[in-house]
């Protein structure tokens, strides 16, 4: 009976997740094969959408921005946040300032995300404090043109997505055995060999868990790179401009084409390490 | 102290500098009285937050906070869908992640639906619901909004849950039911119990990563909308001035206070 | 032969409570192997991890072949530690376990391989090279965190409970083996332990701790034979106590007071022990007999109330007049003759009598009461 009862357990997720996740997605993949006509679609099979998307001149850009963009953040998050993770884990001691310094972490999540990226405006801007500091103490001449370029892009995106790589690290890294590390010493492994063979490799799957979240985190965003970073076009771009065209079954390849690349990306990443390992068992 | 300890916390001092500058600034800028949000603060004044009605234009964008009621209906709305998500999250993650630690049939595909959930770029998912609901006639209500999100919180979620389940949880379950303590009581008074923070967490995570979503919320939301679809429409449309600054100060100072409540009430309850 | 390690009033403490050493001092002979027995608690991994360099302390002195070892980091130190929680590197196979003390050495792929084996060989566990250490049963991770420290071949050689979850017949091929390492290698050996037959056995030196402090130092006899302390009596080997006051010294034997009779003991030689001093009489069970009659010795009658069978002998309880019980090993062809509830005379030697006049190192403490088990 209580076998049962565990797959009746399962069901309201996986009805939830059946209906909001896969119909939706299953829709989009049979309307991707329609025939678009404005306003809307005809119901007959048609391959023609992704060929046109996937040879149209925009698309390689689209790819190569989404691309870099994503990868290139997730890696600097990963450089950041390692190093924060380790001091946060093994350097903080009272659980007290451990919480303290999570909440202080979380607490500009409830600003929102647009007024947070406009704030940058005020200070990556032509006028705002960086150039103002940088002109007035005459370390440069002209204001820097950051604003609208791919650097203001990778700003605005690690400040946001650092979190998203810390939080799966510091679980990997909160499962680790302390005293490895003194076996790890004592078997005359110098600091760095410590850090690198003992640590890291050990919270290898918190590290790729932090590295996909941050990745599909951007991926996602196509609002920030064609706002701020100079009308940068990133994959999801297409999906929206199509859809506000009406143009379903454009829209919904367009749509497809993005998961296969965030697929095949995952699968890339998973291959490294099994996250199913941090998981379970 | 030894010097390791002091370069790392310096390390994560910078850190957290640097993830506090937009808001540093954005709460220094408030409070000032041009309504260009850029440096030099030539006067101070608390006109975006109660001005004063005859200053009133007719350009929203100039409305002070306080005053602006559809501001306020869109937080309202905003407490409303992420509260609800934050429950559901909660209830789904914490279920499913319980019982995914017995053997199932199909247990890795079910992994794998939920890693799709978070997976999928929000474009998609906004899509395809639009498309599927106005293939069903169904118009899209804010539970389209509390639906997706919680699917995409439960994905995160689940994860991490599961990863900081202790794994003596099994043991003691197994302890109390060799005690003869039928299912459903060992779930009360031995599972829960023993979970409550992640439960929490699931929570919080429900909670946060609804309130700061724009892009799935974007393609669900009908009429004022919450937050964050709410200014950003309101911003594409009107231009930009202080009075953003001022609405993103409350929220900091809120979610503040009420985060630190949480870290002080979780410093006495936890170990 | 010099001394390897020194130490000397080490104080460690735990947070502001917990006073794990208490001055301790000691000194290790240069290839000594030399056992630490005590119970869980007491401080013997606490005092393993200083020596290795893994846990920083309070104050005292820590000298290993004569340099000072404060602030040294572990991986200077020419020695090698088997952790008591095993410590196995938990995203690496077994062979890259007890690889990786070789690799920081920078030896060869062909040394490290044939090391591995022999090192897996010796502990029973070839075949499980490339094995991950979540799938292993606690006693084979021990093996494996046992290998993993030997195969370095360091000049001290920390194990810290190294065989406390194999069984039996492994237990003692393992102690063998170690011993014949020892003499091969000549390397200095410190082993902690909680079972006195291990530290019987392997020492050749030994010192008994009682939480944050040690009891006795000496070789296995001295320590068996001749305890100095109610505890180290209890814990190495097995004692019968009697709380008693020394009557009177009668040449060499001290007459001494119990409630249950005057009793005899040959004085050791050393010291000498005032009348009216209130002590413990001890005497091991092996050496209490059942109506049997030898010269020097002293009778009780006591009631047969229980036994326990151990195969090589029966430990019988004997009741004496309500107020204290003592334990004979009995050989079993012996014991089968016993009749429950009967009373039967004990005898022994006084020259196997041993007299505690301290309870314990630790000051401050009741005889009795240490007697009586608090």
């Amino acid at each position: 009976m209580v076998r049962h009862m565990r797959y009746i357990l399962i069901l309201p997720g996986l009805i939830t997740y059946i209906f909001f996740l896969i119909v939706p997605l299953g829709i989009m993949t049979v309307m991707s094969f329609f025939k678009p006509v404005w306003p809307g679609y005809k119901v007959e099979f048609t391959v023609s959408n992704y060929i046109s998307y996937l040879t149209s001149p925009q698309f390689k850009t689209m790819l190569i921005n989404t691309l870099y963009t994503s990868i290139g953040t997730a890696f600097i998050c990963l450089v950041i946040g390692f190093p924060f993770a380790y001091c946060y884990t093994f350097k903080v001691k009272s659980q007290r300032a451990k919480n303290y310094i999570t909440m202080f972490l979380l607490a500009p999540f409830l600003i929102d995300w647009t007024i947070r990226s406009v704030a940058w405006l005020s200070i990556l801007g032509e006028g705002g404090v960086l150039n103002s500091l940088l002109l007035s103490s005459g370390l440069i001449s002209k204001p820097l043109k950051i604003l609208f370029t791919p650097a203001a892009l990778f700003i605005i995106w690690v400040q946001t997505n650092l979190l998203f790589m810390i939080f799966p690290i510091n679980l990997a890294l909160g499962r680790l055995d302390p005293e490895m590390i003194d076996a790890a010493r004592v078997l005359k492994a110098p600091p760095h060999r410590v850090i690198y063979d003992i640590i890291f490799k050990a919270s290898l799957p918190g590290v790729i868990c932090g590295f996909i979240f941050v990745f599909v985190n951007t991926i996602s965003d196509y609002v920030t790179p064609a706002l701020w970073a100079g009308g940068m076009q990133t994959l999801g771009l297409s999906v929206s401009t199509y859809a506000s065209q009406f143009l379903w079954p454009q829209a919904s390849a367009a749509g497809i084409i993005l998961l296969v690349v965030c697929i095949i990306v995952l699968y890339i990443l998973l291959k490294i390490v099994d996250i199913k390992k941090l998981v379970y068992e | 102290m030894k010097k390791s300890d002091i370069i790392a916390k310096i390390y994560m001092l910078i850190i957290f500098i640097v993830i506090y500058l937009p808001t540093i600034f954005l709460v220094i800028l408030s409070f000032n009285d041009s309504p260009k949000i850029l440096f030099p603060i030539k006067q101070l004044s608390m006109r975006w937050y109660t001005g004063q009605r005859e200053l009133w234009q007719m350009n929203p964008s100039y409305i002070p906070i306080i005053h602006d009621w559809q501001f306020w209906n869109a937080v309202t709305n905003s407490i409303r869908v992420s509260g609800i998500t934050a429950v559901l999250t909660c209830i789904i993650v914490t279920v499913t992640a319980l019982t995914m630690r017995y053997r199932l049939v199909g247990r890795d595909i079910l992994f794998y639906l939920f890693l799709l959930g978070f997976i999928t770029p929000g474009a998609l998912v906004g899509l395809g619901t639009v498309l599927m609901f106005s293939m069903l006639g169904v118009s899209i209500t804010e539970w389209n909004m509390i639906a997706i999100n919680t699917v995409y919180a439960s994905s995160f979620g689940f994860i991490l849950m599961m990863a900081r389940f202790d794994p003596e949880l099994m043991l003691y379950e197994q302890t109390a039911a060799a005690l003869r303590v039928d299912p459903l009581r060992v779930y009360l008074h031995i599972t829960l119990p023993l979970i409550k923070w992640e439960v929490l967490s699931a929570g919080i995570m429900g909670f946060l990563l609804s309130w700061g979503e724009l892009i799935r919320n974007l393609w669900v939301a009908r009429g004022t909308g919450v937050v964050s679809t709410f200014i950003y429409t309101q911003l594409t449309v009107y231009p930009l001035t202080t009075k953003w600054f001022a609405a993103g100060t409350i929220m900091t100072v809120v979610s503040i206070v009420g985060l630190l409540i949480m870290a002080e009430l979780l410093s006495r309850g936890a170990k | 032969m010099g001394k390897i390690i020194q130490v000397r009033d080490l104080v460690k403490w735990y947070g502001k409570r917990v006073l794990a050493l208490n001055k301790v001092s000691f000194e290790v002979d240069e290839g000594d192997f030399f056992v630490i027995i005590g119970p869980s608690g007491c401080g013997k991994s606490t005092l393993m991890k200083i020596l290795a360099g893994v846990l920083d302390y309070d104050s005292g002195e820590v000298y290993i072949a004569g340099k000072n070892m404060k602030g040294v980091p572990p991986h200077k130190r020419d020695l090698s530690l088997m952790f008591e929680s095993y410590a196995l590197f938990p995203h690496m196979s077994v062979f890259d376990n007890i690889a990786f003390g070789l690799r920081m050495m920078g030896k060869d792929k062909e040394y490290i391989k044939r090391k591995v084996s022999e090192a897996l060989a010796l502990v029973g566990m070839s075949g499980f090279e490339n094995r991950s250490p979540l799938e292993l049963s606690g006693g084979q991770r021990q093996r494996v965190a046992l290998a993993r420290a030997l195969v370095v071949e360091p000049k001290v050689l920390l194990l810290d409970e190294p065989i406390s979850h194999v069984d039996y017949q492994l237990q003692r091929k393992l102690m063998e083996d170690f011993k014949v390492i020892h003499k091969k290698t000549g390397n200095t050996f410190v082993l902690t332990t909680h079972v006195q037959d291990h530290a019987l056995t392997l020492a050749d030196h030994m010192i008994v701790m009682n939480t944050g402090v040690i009891e006795q130092y000496g070789t296995p006899e001295e320590v068996y034979c001749k305890p100095k302390t109610v505890f180290a009596a209890r814990f190495v080997g097995d004692i019968n106590l009697i709380p008693g006051e020394v009557a009177s010294k009668d040449g060499d034997m001290y007459i001494v007071k119990t409630e249950i009779g005057e009793f005899k003991s040959a004085s050791s030689g050393e010291g000498h022990i005032k009348p009216g001093t209130r002590l413990a009489y001890g005497i091991r069970p092996q050496y209490v007999m059942v109506n049997k009659s030898i010269k020097n010795a002293n009778y009780v009658k006591g009631k047969f109330v229980r036994n326990y069978y151990f195969g090589k002998y029966v430990e019988c309880i004997f009741n004496v007049d309500g107020k204290a019980e003592l334990k004979a090993s009995v050989p079993p062809e012996e014991a089968i003759n016993l009749k429950l509830e009967k009373e039967y005379t004990l005898c022994w030697d006084s020259g196997n009598t041993v007299l505690l006049e301290k309870p314990s190192v630790i000051e401050g403490l009741n005889i009795e009461e240490v007697i009586y088990g608090k």
